[in-house]
């Protein structure tokens, strides 16, 4: 009967704790979906192993669920993954569970850690840890483990856009070990050995300003080259 | 006299048909190079950025006409040397060859003169050259393709340098590779002071980069204290000011090494030049 008891109170405070990170991210998701597009003026400066790049101005665009563009006049890097990839993975009610991992003080920040896991086959997203602000609704740090392009973590920080949930400044921390630079490849044949990236992580870091909001974006303006 | 007999060679440079082979040959490179990044010149870019992409996007203009002007540089820059030598070789040889050479040992100049004269009127060809490649990609290929910051890989990793930080690069690098294409021809009217035909210098010319570039591409230790003194090892030197920091202590060792290399070969084709035997 001790052990029914233990069993039955078990079962429903998982039940309980299920809701709540269910009902965080479904706030999450209506918070996210307040924005159905917007420019925005970025300033990206990359920190990565074997590249180097001077930080460059760009405008972003995005509309829902899924188009984005970078419009620059250099050349900008960055992340294959985590721009957009958590809104979109987020959206699509129904693919993945979320597990409650308790709560965590991030920057002085009270956050609940959820973790995200897809029940689809082949999602390329295979587990996503969020820390989540409750009180204002916002993604503090997101921890991607993705299929082809390794682990990004992201760090948002806010300040203007916080009612629509756009950060203000992104850092993604991501996964570079693998970057090998074989002279043959380099075509420098006169220099000596091939060298591999000792570091193991890269930093992109992206300052927002100056965001519009909603103003509409038409479709083509995506298809169009820069 | 020099000047004048200077003029005299350049002229006979340029009534050889053989001479606009290079500049015809040059021309046409570029225009295929250009044909091919038209076509399917995201292929290639992605093979530059193939090491980063499981991680990274590139955004932006990068297939522009700073990148092609780097490819069409770097991809020619081991051709030229043929087609410089395919005229300097001759310079000396063809004279002797043609027996043309008795006549103009006779004129009021002495043979060192004739030599420095050859020497001289074969570096305004290869300028010519340089300065037509120069043209072809910093002019004719932005026009074609626009222009922005320029993706340069090598074996530290990527750099990408801004477009306003990219022509004054342009403008060193074609100098030193000029000096680089100056050594080949040195080399090729050097060659040419010793031999009784067109073919034999122009073939030793080839045959002496293609075996001092594979001596310096080989990572075996018992070249190592030889490499630094190759020429072509040198030739290449054009490629570091498309790094950054630049090493200006490489650079002008390589300018350096360069230099001494044309000096070398013109005091040897002048000793040679002068006790030759031109009555048989």
């Amino acid at each position: 009967m001790k052990n029914l008891l233990v069993i039955y109170f078990l079962f429903f405070s998982f039940l309980s704790f299920s809701q709540t990170s269910d009902q965080i991210i479904a706030q999450l998701i209506t918070k996210i979906n307040l924005v159905k597009d917007y420019s925005v003026k970025a300033s990206i400066k990359a920190d990565i192993p074997m590249i180097k790049i001077l930080p460059v101005n760009a405008t972003i665009y995005f509309k829902q669920k899924d188009k984005f563009k970078v419009v620059t006049k250099g050349i900008a890097i960055l992340p294959k993954q985590g721009f957009t990839d958590v809104s979109n993975f987020l959206s699509k009610k129904g693919s993945y569970v979320c597990v409650d991992g308790g709560t965590k003080v991030l920057n002085g920040i009270l956050t609940n850690m959820i973790t995200v896991i897809p029940t689809v086959e082949n999602s390329e997203i295979i587990l996503a840890k969020l820390w989540i602000d409750t009180k204002r609704k916002l993604i503090i740090k997101t921890d991607l483990t993705t299929r082809g392009s390794g682990s990004v973590t992201i760090d948002y920080q806010y300040a203007a856009q916080v009612a629509y949930g756009l950060p203000d400044q992104i850092i993604f921390t991501v996964d570079v070990k693998k970057f090998k630079m074989p002279k043959s490849v380099s075509g420098n044949v006169n220099q000596s050995n091939a060298k591999t990236s000792q570091k193991k992580t890269g930093t992109i870091t992206i300052k927002l300003s100056s965001y519009v909001i909603n103003k509409g974006i038409s479709d083509e303006f995506f298809k169009k080259k820069n | 006299m020099l000047v004048r007999n200077t003029y005299n060679e350049f002229i006979k440079i340029i009534a050889k048909p053989r001479s606009y082979i290079g500049l015809g040959v040059l021309t046409a490179l570029i225009f295929v190079i250009l044909f091919a990044m038209k076509a399917d010149g995201s292929s290639f870019i992605s093979f530059v950025t193939s090491s980063f992409e499981q991680t990274l996007t590139f955004n932006g203009n990068i297939l522009n006409g700073n990148l092609i002007a780097f490819i069409i540089l770097q991809m020619l820059i081991v051709h030229i040397p043929l087609l410089v030598a395919l005229v300097t070789g001759d310079l000396i040889s063809g004279e002797a060859a043609m027996g043309t050479i008795r006549m103009l040992a006779t004129k009021p100049i002495s043979r060192t003169n004739i030599v420095l004269s050859k020497f001289i009127a074969g570096a305004v060809y290869t300028l010519i050259l340089t300065l037509w490649l120069a043209f072809l990609a910093l002019v004719v290929v932005k026009w074609m393709f626009g222009t922005g910051d320029l993706i340069v890989l090598n074996s530290n990793g990527l750099i990408i340098l801004q477009e306003q930080d990219i022509m004054w690069r342009y403008l060193c690098s074609f100098f030193v590779a000029y000096l680089a294409l100056l050594t080949v021809s040195s080399l090729s009217i050097c060659l040419s002071a010793f031999a009784e035909n067109s073919i034999g210098p122009i073939v030793s010319t080839m045959g002496i980069i293609i075996l001092f570039t594979i001596i310096g591409s080989m990572d075996v230790t018992v070249f190592d204290s030889i490499k630094k003194f190759l020429f072509t090892t040198h030739m290449a030197s054009w490629r570091s000011f498309f790094e950054d920091p630049i090493n200006l202590k490489d650079i002008w060792q390589s300018i350096l090494i360069l230099i001494l290399h044309n000096i070398l070969f013109v005091v040897i084709a002048v000793l040679k030049f002068n006790k030759k035997d031109i009555t048989s």
